[in-house]
This record gives C-alpha cells, sequence and structure tokens, in this order.
C-alpha cells in the first residue's frame, strides 16, 4: 500500500472510533447537561447493549438490524430504571451520592452480566462480511456501516434536540431547570426521556462496533473513559462538544497507533485531555460561562 | 380569582411566611411592596409549584391548587415570570416564546396567535427573534420573561420584580406594559421594591415584612400613608 493510502486507512479509522466514541460521549453528556451526574454506569449499557444483541443474534438467530433495535430498547429500559430507582430518590442527596450509586449500578450490572455469560470474550459475527471501497480507501463493509449508522443518528439527535418540542424540552432543562418547570416542562418525564435516549444510544453504538472488537463484561470500561475524556474536552453538557470532541479523541488515537505505537494508542486520549486542559481549562467549547 | 388562605412555607425549619393571606380579583392589578427577603418571591413560588406550602389554602376561582405540580398549575391558568427571568439562554428568542406555549403546544395556531400579540407589546423582540436571549440587554431579557410568561395563556400572571437591576426609563417602560397587559384583561399580580412606581399602576397593594402581611389597601391610600412613604418611597 502506498502511503497516501496507508493515510486514508488511518482517516477512516479515525472516522470509525470517533463515531463509536461520539455516540457514547452524547449519552454521556445528555444526562449530565439535565441531571450534572457524572453517569459511570454508561459504560455498563454499552456493554449490556452488546450482550443483549449478542444474545439474540447468537441464540435466537435474530437479523442483526433487528437486534440493534432490541438492544437499544431495552437498555433505554435499564437506564430508565436506573434513573427512577437510583437517581430520582437522590435528587437532593449530596452530590457525592449520585456519583457512588452510578459506580454502584455499573457494579451491578457488570454482575449480572457476568452471572449470565461468564467472563469470556465473545464475537459478534459480522451482518456483512464483504469488502467495500469507497473511492481508493477499501475497508470491511462494517467500518463504513459504523461510520454512516452514527453520522446518521448523530444528525437525527441534532434535529430532535433542536426541531422538536420533546428534544427542546430536554435542552430547556438543561438550560434552566426552573424556567422549564415554570412553563409547564415536567422535569422527571424529560429526565426519562433522556436516560432512554442515552441508553439507546450507548446500546446502538455497541452494537456497531461490536463485530469488530469482543464481546466481554469490562467491555466498557476503557471507552466510557475515553467517553469522560470526550466530554470534560468538549465541555460537559454539549452536544456539537461531544460529537467534535469523539472524533479529535479518535483521530488521535488512529493516527498516534499508526505514526508513534500501537502500544501507546490508548493513553492518547488522557495524554491529549491534559495538554488541552492546561491551555483550555473548560475544555474546547465552552465559551466560560457556568 | 386568586387567593392565598393563611399560607406558610419552611425552608427547613425557617418560616418564611406565616399565615399569609390576600387575593386578587378578576381583573386586577395587585402590588406586594417589601424589602429583600421579606417573602415576595417565596409566595410566588408557591403559588407556582415549585415549593410546596407548609400550610393554608391557595385557590383559583375557588379551586385549591396548593401543592399541585408546576405543570399542572400553569394548565390551570396561573403563570409565573421569576425573579431573574430563568430565560433559556442558549436558545432564540424565538425559541423561549414558542416553549413559554408549551402545554399549549398541540395548538399551533394558537401558539402563532400569541407569539403576534407578544410581538405587538414589544416590536424590538420581532427584529432580536433569532438572536440567543442570553445575548440581549437586560431590558429585551425582561421582555421576552414576561412574553414567555404570556404565551401561556395566564388568566393570572404573578410578575416578580421585572424591573429589577433596570435603568430608569427602562423600568418606565416595564411597567408600563405591565399596565397595558393589565388593561387587556390579565388579573396581574406583581412584587417590585419600586413601590412609588408600582402603586402608580396598581389597583391595591399588600405590604409584607419578615413573612408577615403588615399593611394592605387601595393604592391611592398607600401612597400617601406616612410609614409606607417612610419606609417605601423615601419621602
Ligand atoms: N431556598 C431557600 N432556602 C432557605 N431560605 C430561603 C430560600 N429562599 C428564600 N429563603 C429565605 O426566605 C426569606 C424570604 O425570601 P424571598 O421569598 O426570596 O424574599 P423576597 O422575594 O421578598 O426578597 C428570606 O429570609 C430568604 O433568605
Ligand atoms: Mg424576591
Amino acid at each position: 500500500m502506498s502511503s497516501i493510502d496507508l493515510f486514508f486507512q488511518q482517516i477512516l479509522n479515525g472516522l470509525t472510533l470517533g463515531s463509536v466514541y461520539g455516540l457514547v460521549a452524547l449519552g454521556l453528556t445528555l444526562v449530565y447537561g439535565i441531571l450534572h451526574v457524572p453517569n459511570f454506569s454508561h459504560g455498563a449499557l454499552y456493554m449490556v447493549g452488546a450482550f443483549v444483541a449478542f444474545f439474540l443474534i447468537v441464540d435466537l438467530g435474530i437479523n442483526y438490524w433487528v437486534a440493534m433495535i432490541g438492544a437499544a430498547a431495552v437498555v433505554a429500559i435499564l437506564g430508565v430504571l436506573s434513573e427512577r430507582l437510583v437517581f430520582t430518590p437522590l435528587r437532593h442527596a449530596p452530590p457525592i451520592h449520585d456519583k457512588i450509586a452510578a459506580i454502584g449500578v455499573l457494579l451491578f450490572l457488570e454482575a449480572v452480566i457476568m452471572a449470565i455469560w461468564g467472563a469470556e470474550f465473545r464475537r459478534m459475527p459480522a451482518p456483512y462480511t464483504e469488502m467495500l471501497s469507497i473511492g481508493n480507501v477499501a475497508a470491511p463493509a462494517q467500518r463504513w456501516l459504523i461510520i454512516a449508522g452514527a453520522l446518521l443518528l448523530m444528525a437525527a439527535l441534532h434535529l430532535f434536540l433542536k426541531k422538536t418540542i420533546a428534544g427542546s424540552t430536554i435542552s430547556a432543562l438543561a438550560q434552566n431547570r426552573e424556567g422549564a418547570s415554570l412553563v409547564g416542562i415536567d422535569a422527571s418525564r424529560v429526565a426519562m426521556l433522556t436516560f432512554a435516549i442515552s441508553g439507546a444510544l450507548a446500546a446502538v453504538a455497541a452494537v456497531l462496533f461490536a463485530p469488530i472488537n469482543l464481546v466481554y463484561p469490562a467491555m466498557g470500561h476503557l471507552v466510557i473513559m475515553k467517553a469522560f475524556v470526550i466530554i470534560i474536552l468538549g465541555g460537559m453538557g454539549s452536544v456539537p462538544g461531544a460529537i467534535l470532541g469523539g472524533m479529535i479523541i479518535g483521530f488521535a488515537e488512529s493516527f498516534g497507533a499508526f505514526y508513534i505505537s500501537t502500544d501507546y494508542k490508548d493513553i492518547i486520549a488522557f495524554v491529549l485531555l491534559v495538554v488541552i486542559l492546561s491551555f483550555r481549562p473548560n475544555g474546547l467549547f465552552t465559551q466560560g460561562e457556568r | 380569582m386568586l387567593q392565598l388562605e393563611n399560607l406558610s412555607v419552611r425552608y427547613g425549619s425557617f418560616r418564611a411566611l406565616n399565615d399569609v393571606s390576600l387575593h386578587a380579583d378578576e381583573g386586577e392589578l395587585v402590588v406586594l411592596l417589601g424589602a429583600n427577603g421579606a417573602g415576595k418571591s417565596s409566595i410566588f413560588l408557591t403559588v407556582s409549584g415549585l415549593n410546596k406550602p407548609a400550610g393554608g389554602a391557595i385557590r383559583l376561582k375557588g379551586k385549591e391548587i396548593g401543592g399541585m405540580k408546576p405543570s399542572k398549575i400553569v394548565r390551570s391558568g396561573v403563570v409565573h415570570c421569576p425573579e431573574g427571568r430563568k430565560l433559556f439562554p442558549k436558545m432564540s428568542v424565538m425559541k423561549n416564546l414558542t416553549l413559554g406555549a408549551y402545554v399549549y403546544s398541540r395548538d399551533q395556531v394558537g401558539v402563532r396567535r400569541s407569539l403576534e400579540e407578544v410581538f405587538e407589546l414589544f416590536p424590538i423582540l420581532r427584529d432580536k427573534r433569532y438572536e440567543a436571549a442570553g445575548s440581549l440587554s437586560g431590558g429585551q431579557q425582561q421582555m421576552v420573561a414576561i412574553g414567555r410568561a404570556l404565551m401561556g395563556r395566564p388568566k393570572i400572571l404573578l410578575l416578580d420584580e421585572p424591573s429589577l437591576g433596570l435603568a430608569p426609563l427602562v423600568v418606565k417602560q416595564v411597567l408600563d406594559v405591565v399596565k397595558k397587559i393589565n388593561e387587556n384583561g390579565t388579573t396581574v399580580l406583581l412584587a417590585e421594591q419600586n413601590a412609588f412606581a408600582a402603586l402608580k399602576i396598581a389597583h391595591r397593594a399588600y405590604v409584607i415584612e419578615g413573612g408577615r402581611i403588615v399593611m394592605e389597601g387601595e393604592s391611592d391610600t398607600l401612597l400617601h400613608d406616612e410609614n409606607v412613604r417612610k419606609a417605601y418611597i423615601g419621602a
């Protein structure tokens, strides 16, 4: 392969990783925006999404796309349940309590998955195994699928938040909770909606990524750490920040792995975090408010 | 229209309101006068459902609304334009206004009609409709806040210190609009520290101190009352 082809391959890798990270970070940032809870259990929701789809595809022989919808629905419900049963009761507790509870939910979900499926690594069959070239760049169809799927979902989410009334209620609650209540927006319904969307996004990200990765109970750990890096970079609660931050980390990893060393791939996100925060302590996309 | 009977409100063990009774009749403009910390906002927040009453009754046209969820209270026609405005700063003026009609979002024709009415009342907002609410001047933001409340089709409008932090000329403009809103048929309960200006436009007034109503009467009477003049008008 010529070096220009290799360069395009890295772009493609960066886009793939950035797409997955961006979807996970979006869910995290939405929840942070309205509840100001760093939802540490979000990585476990991502992992549960992969297992649910794995079960549907491998054990029940269900079509990949249907399994993706099924996983999104199950994880959306889990997200809503965690909001109702754990985060709502802690709404007026000292802030450290939500964080501890979020870790509790994470450990609980991992333990349940371990109890059912054990700790082994599993492989989810890819729905399309052929190579697909666009221009000069050839890649497994699944990679194109991840990029297209994620971009489509991000665009849909953007339209939902900006153009629909239900979407506006999420932004309204994030921007001014009291103001939102005073116009008649029901804060607890919005919180449930946000957790459902956040969970569904994590599940879809996991189901898109799983066929070129592995499925195992700890699969959410690195992803969620990176998603936190992304929303800190992008500004906690910022939607464009999560998407751009995801792409920045995706590209940095893919180019770092190729031009520096694969061994350092997972450290790059954290190095970038330290470097960027030294220059912009409030993240890249905040204008010094809040 | 709105009637509070022996309303009490607590923050933890602190009693912010003690047996507050007041009423605003249909078509009235009633002003609540009181220094900072007297309890004006506590009254409003409790009527609109953001705080829960510790005792007493809140009735709208005879129907008890005390302790209901804010979303239900808005639907019943009590709309609260809060102190400090509580706008959605990153959304456009237009979006802020349309969200004001959130409980009527099924009725888009009605929403557009209310929007026209708000633009008629505040022509400057029409020019600024695509700008972020947070980027406007204080006076304009107050107009958005009042406009957003009007979009909720109030039978009674609770206006909490709309003149706070505004330049004297702008204060006059805002209070003129309040008067106009009242003349167009909306009952208004207004909290103000600007006693003189508020009494000029109001029909009746209550004076609140330390969480209790200490005086009430016609605006004219209070305007000429020795104690009120000393304490709130400084003349
Ligand atoms: N959330 C709160 N927690 C505790 N005390 C409060 C709270 N809000 C108001 N207070 C207290 O209640 C009293 C009345 O306040 P408020 O209703 O805001 O008065 P006003 O609007 O007339 O300035 C004040 O002493 C204030 O310090
Ligand atoms: Mg006040």
